[in-house]
């Protein structure tokens, strides 16, 4: 599902949406010319140990941008904060893997559907520690699975089948004690991308809906508390856990 | 202007403190003058009311800038505000928050507003430790009373003895408790522990200008129907409708000055706008800039005739320094997984909470620390931001099953206790460092005692049984003093100015007028003389209205 030739489920419709970065919008321009780039980022492979697997040489420029400061404006909040840093490739290679994560289902939008890519250029590219820290973590990660592709398959990430995509993948997205020593430090990073593409999605008005977050709009009169299904199932939980008796009361 | 304006009385901040002194003044026909060390800020057109995380930097994370979130009301403040450092001695831990703008840290406060009780003011007498506060109860009761009509609080008389009754038809309803608050209120009551409605500054029921809650978007981000409380939407713009008050912002005050006796004359204040020096007159000074600030202009107002800085006779400025005591215990109950959606938003903070429900044990000698806790509770259906919930195992639908299951499955016991003063807690002057205006900076000394320490075990092994009475599996508990939070993260921060009944161990009577300087009042939590684990607020604005009050009475008499 995620190969160069139906990478035009990415194609954006101007104005309907929030964070639209100029960067992203020049990507899609590009439609599916999907010339990899070095880009600003230096890939040297690692040399390869049999066990600890490889991890890659990035060379990462830090961030020196200024942050918006104790006083930005809320209530018209700033568009782009700082520029930009992805390159058109690790935005598209973060646009397929966004995806991965977070398909298009039935009723709700993929990941790259709702401009995750964008949120995650502005994270990574924010001047604060902590997305700073980030940064290191997923332009390695990024350039690992490049790495990996190029070593099993030949080529790009983005380039490659549905299924040697969904190959790699498997071998980096279940991230636990068990996991083989060579895809250890990638899962942690991985997860941490995980982590970031689904706070982006979830986080949009779609991703909202999608997660079931009812609240933000306003009441009228008196909080109307938890609905009769929602107090039905407390009712159950309370049984199931021999609090019935216990049951709060006004 | 000013000279035309003629100003009695001088109070510096416009927080909870100050804009409750200026109010009470100016409503009883004395003109006021307010000195704001912050910008402007106009919480009608200012507050990102219905912003979604979607729609902010970062998805709303906090960072240097915004400690609390992008949305977080706080202006040119945080855990470190530009241009003003302040220091700690080696291997000291702690955190000054502070918020430069109008209203300052009741902006974007949680609004939780428990009244002190009886064991609150008189824990010396009870246990030996600390210090009394030099009044009952009985005495500030109807000053509570007062302050909770024009603040707005919602909660009900719960009954219990951590929770003095308000006067009837003083407290609106609270809001009905979602199912989360429920369930914990639940297995509380199976160990013998109440959960009962908070109390908090937010309106349920119009009052004034005032709307009531529609129950949506943060109360921390501030509020432009003014519902929840702060004083930029209620206080201030009361006081300026009487006429008598005039607000100058952007005015760092530097010291306050005196004359050749040694009588407070005024104060000294750097236009942050011009960086200009200026000098004001006034017959009264009210500080009320926040325990640390004004126990620093105190330090910093040194004078022949008071050689260790203003009001500092006893040596006590600055001493005394408590903050709450945190730490946090949550996990997620496997029964709420997938629970059905409904709106949790509520007022945005707790609708139910465990209050300290200890009292009677530790009269018996039953537990290993003298003073209480209470648990606000974090859980429900919140609005998604950077960060979401579940094992996050794999991708695709699997993996976004995982992550709707886990919402709103997670309980959480956020503990707030009292710290006793000791003596290697307190704050003084780094003469070696000056603030951007040139004024010395605050240094700070902190350390927890054992009896914090054993406090935090109880509330961890507590919040421990109560998660697995709802199913919960919780690992082995962190230590307490891993556990315990750092000095001024909870921004509690009290007692550098403390008032009682001699002045030989304090620093202002119970009026919160200094013993040194008749002239001279403190109106902020600097003035407490213990820290129950309660949340100041409310007991800050209580205070302010009766010794400001107490104060105008003074002047009629013709006394100041």
């Amino acid at each position: 599902m995620n190969t160069p030739d139906n990478l035009n489920p990415y194609r954006y419709v101007s104005g309907m949406t929030r964070r639209e970065s100029l960067k992203w919008l020049g990507l899609l321009a590009a439609g599916s010319a999907l010339t990899v780039t070095a880009g600003c980022s230096k890939v040297v492979e690692e040399t390869i140990t049999p066990n600890a697997g490889h991890w890659p040489d990035v060379d990462i420029k830090p961030v020196t941008a200024k942050g918006y400061g104790t006083d930005p404006n809320m209530v018209i909040p700033p568009e782009s904060p700082w520029p930009l840093t992805l390159t058109e490739a690790q935005l598209t290679l973060v646009a397929v893997l966004a995806d991965w994560i977070v398909p298009k289902e039935e009723s709700h939008p993929s990941a790259s559907e709702v401009q995750v890519p964008s949120v995650i250029d502005e994270w990574v590219s924010a001047p604060y520690h902590g997305q700073q820290k980030d940064r290191v973590t997923i332009l390695h990660a990024l350039a690992w699975i490049d790495d990996e592709s190029q070593l099993r398959f030949q080529q790009q990430f983005v380039a490659l089948a549905t299924a040697q995509q969904q190959a790699i993948i498997d071998d980096i997205a279940y991230f636990d004690k068990h996991t083989p020593e060579q895809f250890q430090r990638i899962g942690k990073a991985f997860l941490r991308f995980k982590d970031l593409v689904l706070g982006a999605y979830f986080c949009t008005p779609e991703g909202c809906k999608d997660i079931g977050y009812l609240g933000n709009v306003p009441i009228a009169g008196d909080y109307p508390g938890p609905t009769a299904e929602a107090k039905a199932h407390l009712d159950g939980v309370l049984a199931e856990l021999g609090l019935s008796q216990y049951a709060y009361r006004d | 202007m000013m000279a035309e304006f003629n100003h009695k009385v001088l109070v510096v901040g416009s927080g909870a403190g100050g804009a409750m002194a200026a109010y009470t003044l100016a409503k009883l026909g004395h003109k006021v003058l307010m000195l704001e060390a912050g910008r402007n800020y106009d919480p009608k057109k200012e507050t990102p009311m219905f912003r979604r995380n979607s729609e902010a930097p970062l998805m709303g994370a906090g960072n240097k800038d915004k400690n609390f979130g992008f949305y977080d009301a706080t202006i040119d403040g945080g855990w470190q505000v530009p241009d003003e450092p302040y220091t700690h001695a080696e291997n000291t831990d702690f955190y000054w928050w502070r918020a430069r703008m109008l209203g300052g840290r009741t902006n974007h406060w949680g609004r939780y507003s428990l009244r002190f009780s009886e064991h609150d003011f008189k824990g010396k007498s009870r246990d030996g430790h600390g210090a009394d506060w030099p009044f009952e109860y009985q005495d500030i009761a109807p000053w509570y009373d007062k302050t909770e009509e024009i603040v707005g609080v919602c909660g009900t008389n719960t009954g219990l003895d951590d929770m003095p009754p308000s006067a009837p038809g003083i407290l609106q309803p609270p809001p009905k408790p979602r199912v989360p608050e429920l369930l914990v209120a639940a297995a509380a009551k199976k160990l013998g522990i109440p959960a009962v409605p908070m109390h908090r500054a937010v309106l349920t029921r119009s009052k004034g200008d005032r709307s009531a809650c529609f129950y949506a978007t943060p109360c921390g981000h501030g509020c432009s129907i003014g519902a929840a409380f702060q004083t930029t939407t209620s206080l201030i713009p009361m006081a300026k409708a009487t006429g008598n008050l005039e607000v100058i912002t952007d005015a760092m005050v530097k010291s306050v000055t005196t004359d050749e006796e040694g009588k407070v004359t005024g104060i000294t204040y750097v236009d942050k706008k011009s960086a200009q020096e200026h000098a004001l007159n006034a017959d009264v000074v009210i500080l009320a800039a926040s325990a640390c600030e004004s126990a620093r202009i105190l330090l910093n107002s040194k004078h022949t005739k008071h050689p260790n800085g203003l009001a500092n006779s006893s040596g006590h400025v600055g001493r005394n320094l408590m903050d709450s005591t945190g730490a946090w215990l949550g996990a997620q109950i496997p029964a709420l997984k997938g629970r059905p959606r409904y709106n949790e938003d509520g007022h945005t903070a707790n609708h139910l909470f465990i209050p300290w429900w200890g009292h009677k044990a530790q009269e018996k000698g039953e537990l290993a620390f003298p003073r209480g806790y209470h648990f606000e509770i974090s859980s429900g259906f919140r609005e998604p931001g950077s960060g979401v919930s579940g094992d996050k195992q794999g991708y695709g639908p699997e993996l976004k099953q995982q992550v709707r299951d886990a919402y709103g499955s997670y309980v959480g016991f956020a503990l707030r206790g009292e710290m006793l003063p000791n003596p290697d807690s307190y704050m003084e002057i780094d003469e070696s460092v000056k603030d951007k205006w040139g004024i010395p900076v605050a240094k700070f000394h902190f350390k927890w005692s054992d009896r914090e320490l054993k406090q935090i075990e109880h509330g961890l092994i507590t919040a421990k049984q109560i998660l697995e009475t709802m199913g919960a599996k919780v690992g082995e508990l962190p230590p307490a003093e891993k556990a315990i939070s750092k000095g001024g993260e909870i921004i509690h921060e009290v007692g550098t100015t403390r008032m009682g009944s001699s002045p030989k161990d304090s620093v202002t009577n119970q009026w919160g007028q200094t013993w040194d300087c008749n002239n001279l009042f403190v109106m902020d939590a600097g003035v407490f003389a213990s820290n129950p684990h309660k949340n100041c607020t409310l007991t800050i604005m209580t205070l302010a209205m009766r010794n400001s009050t107490w104060l105008a009475e003074q002047i009629d008499k013709g006394v100041l």
